[in-house]
């Protein structure tokens, strides 16, 4: 099964499996304490201001927490694309916009990333077979292109000057990176307001259980007879949230905000690119299409562009739609091993240099440029 | 770069603006605490109001593990800050039907006198003494409205006494219904069997039934629960 779809389903897949948990009194919980019986899981978020209301160590909170800072550092921001039902309850957003105007959760147009698509995959086909020329017709004369190479190198220096000044650490790009945002500010507000007033605040309006709130009162409402207004308004509230404020997840959610800052200690399943397989190494064509479909803004290519490691929802959008398929999430980060960069080199040399790497810096300064423009 | 003005250490006074409404809205919210709720009948251990709602993070586990399907969630008419939180309602479908009410027994049959939602609840907002039992602990206390009692009616009806598993109700010489208050526990047995809703020439305007548990009376009654 392809794996987006896969990502697309389990949400339903938890929703149903906790309505039905609930019409069977199994205890199975929702997400905010899912678990079996006696055990549950809570959510962090719920767990730490349950403790700063109430002023008491609850053990399964403390437990709870800590399973869920050791399953954020293993696996990052993961819940978020994978079982988060709120992205599922936001796509509801779309019956309200029109096509073009479609944005995710995390404010990425969609419109823009699919349109987008056939063209670059196009661009990307015309640059392979025009590269795949030049290599037949080098491949004959590879020595004395090999070596020419370090001499065509300078030739461009200036451009590859200006490339490894992007790349490895502008800093106009990286200063404009900003390390607390404003779902860091809702988070502190969430746990401040929480032990000031004495109550879980951010539960009362928090999507995740607003939506497990709809499912239950909903079922109440047809197999308990139970009437209230709670039935409209929780729903009600939910889509204020979820499809009025577009960039929930990646303005206001505190628990996003939360993962996000253990996630900094996250190594595991990054994105981590081939170079010897990436388009813009081999072909020096400016992809950018894992930047482009990556639906928290991050760049696996150009790491210190865009957001954040730690924002990765590990949903191998990136993985799925690199053209060269350069991507990989290893479980632990491969060091760049020394003979790797030795074929990066090698290979950059068996190239027709003075078309390639030129282009190829050209490329990636109009990468940066790009980049800029968009902050 | 003009944008390095705005920026206090790595955030951007938009981010600063956008932060501190977002702080601002969190403590609003709080202050939703000073909306006043109506008193509800909370599941074992929730007698303690403050500690309920300062612990209870609305996971709606206690309402999906109840065998007897007697925790609910509170309505948004009984207050903003309540809502969701776990009440007791006793069903109307087992009334007259005293084998087959719905009421909190402790979970007796379930899970031997240990109360599931109890046993379940990952916060301990519903927490009870250790030495708390069916017999001695007290959700509520059963309250009796005379003039829709059907009993006062003279109707012989009786079956809040035939439901009692305490026998706290007695019966007095005219058939007339009393709650005894230092055997009643709250369970609801009563509540559950009342039929007082169902004849309408009884219960026009009325919105509960003629026996029902009270639960302000309660603070003083329980010891306060441990930890």
């Amino acid at each position: 099964m392809n794996i987006q779809k896969l990502r697309a389903l389990i949400p339903v897949l938890v929703i149903v499996v906790i309505a039905v948990g609930f019409g069977l009194n199994s205890g199975v919980g929702t997400l905010s304490a899912v678990g079996w019986g006696d055990i549950s899981l809570l959510c962090p978020l719920g767990a730490l201001s349950t403790m700063l209301a109430s002023k008491m160590l609850v053990p399964r909170a403390l437990v709870s927490l800590v399973l869920a800072i050791i399953a954020i550092l293993i696996l990052g921001r993961a819940f978020c694309a994978w079982i988060c039902p709120v992205p599922f309850v936001g796509n509801l957003r779309d019956a309200f916009t029109p096509k073009s105007k479609r944005t995710d959760a995390a404010g990425t147009s969609k419109a823009a990333a699919s349109s987008a698509k056939p063209s670059i995959v196009e661009a990307n086909d015309a640059a392979a077979d025009s590269s795949v020329t030049a290599t037949v017709a080098t491949t004959a004369v590879t020595t004395s292109a090999a070596r020419d190479a370090s001499a065509a190198i300078t030739l461009s220096a200036e451009e590859l000057a200006s490339l490894k000044s992007c790349s490895g650490g502008c800093s106009s790009c990286s200063s404009k990176r900003e390390t607390i945002d404003t779902r860091h500010f809702v988070l502190g507000g969430a746990l401040l307001s929480a032990a000031i007033f004495g109550f879980p605040v951010f539960c009362l309006i928090c999507p995740i259980g607003l939506t497990f709130a709809t499912v239950l009162l909903v079922m109440l409402l047809f197999g308990g007879g139970d009437v209230t207004w709670s039935v409209v308004l929780v729903p009600l509230l939910l889509l204020a949230e979820v499809v009025f404020f577009r960039k929930w997840c990646s303005k206001i959610c505190p628990l996003s905000a939360f993962m996000s800052l253990v996630a900094k200690g996250n190594k595991t399943f990054k994105p981590t690119v081939d170079p010897s397989k990436c388009l813009e190494s081999t072909k020096g064509v400016s992809c950018g299409k894992c930047s482009q479909v990556c639906h928290v803004g991050i760049n696996p290519r150009h790491p210190d562009l865009g957001a954040a490691a730690s924002e990765c929802s590990k949903c191998r959008a990136c993985v799925d739609n690199c053209p060269g398929h350069a991507i990989s999430m290893p479980f632990l980060p491969k060091k760049q091993a020394p003979q790797a960069q030795f074929n990066q080199v090698i290979q950059l040399n068996a190239k027709p240099v003075t078309d390639v790497a030129a282009a190829e810096a050209a490329a990636d300064v109009a990468a940066c440029e790009a980049a800029q423009e968009t902050k | 770069m003009p944008d390095q003005h705005h920026q206090v250490s790595g955030i951007s006074r938009r981010t600063l603006c956008a932060g501190a409404a977002g702080v601002a809205a969190m403590l609003g919210l709080g202050c939703l605490k000073f909306v006043p709720e109506s008193s509800l009948l909370r599941p074992p251990g929730g007698q303690d109001e403050d500690r309920l709602l300062s612990a209870c993070i609305r996971c709606e586990k206690c309402y999906t593990i109840c065998p007897n399907d007697v925790i609910r969630p509170a309505h948004v008419e009984d207050g903003l800050i309540g809502m969701r939180t776990p009440q007791l309602v006793f069903p109307t479908s087992g009334a007259g039907d005293v084998e087959n009410i719905k009421y909190c027994d402790f979970c007796t049959q379930a899970n031997n006198g240990v109360p599931l939602c109890v046993q379940a609840c990952p916060t301990k907002a519903l927490s009870l003494p250790a030495d708390a039992t069916a017999e001695t602990y007290v959700i509520g206390i059963a309250k009796i409205t005379q003039e829709e009692c059907l009993a006062y009616r003279l109707k012989g009806c009786h079956f809040c006494y035939d439901a009692c598993p305490y026998e706290a109700i007695e019966m007095d010489d005219d058939g007339m219904p009393h709650v005894i208050e230092d055997k009643c526990t709250g369970c609801g047995a009563c509540e559950a069997a009342c039929v007082s809703l169902q004849d309408a020439s009884i219960a026009s305007g009325a919105t509960r039934r003629a026996i029902y548990v009270d639960p302000t009376v309660t603070s003083a009654t329980n010891p306060a629960s441990n930890q």
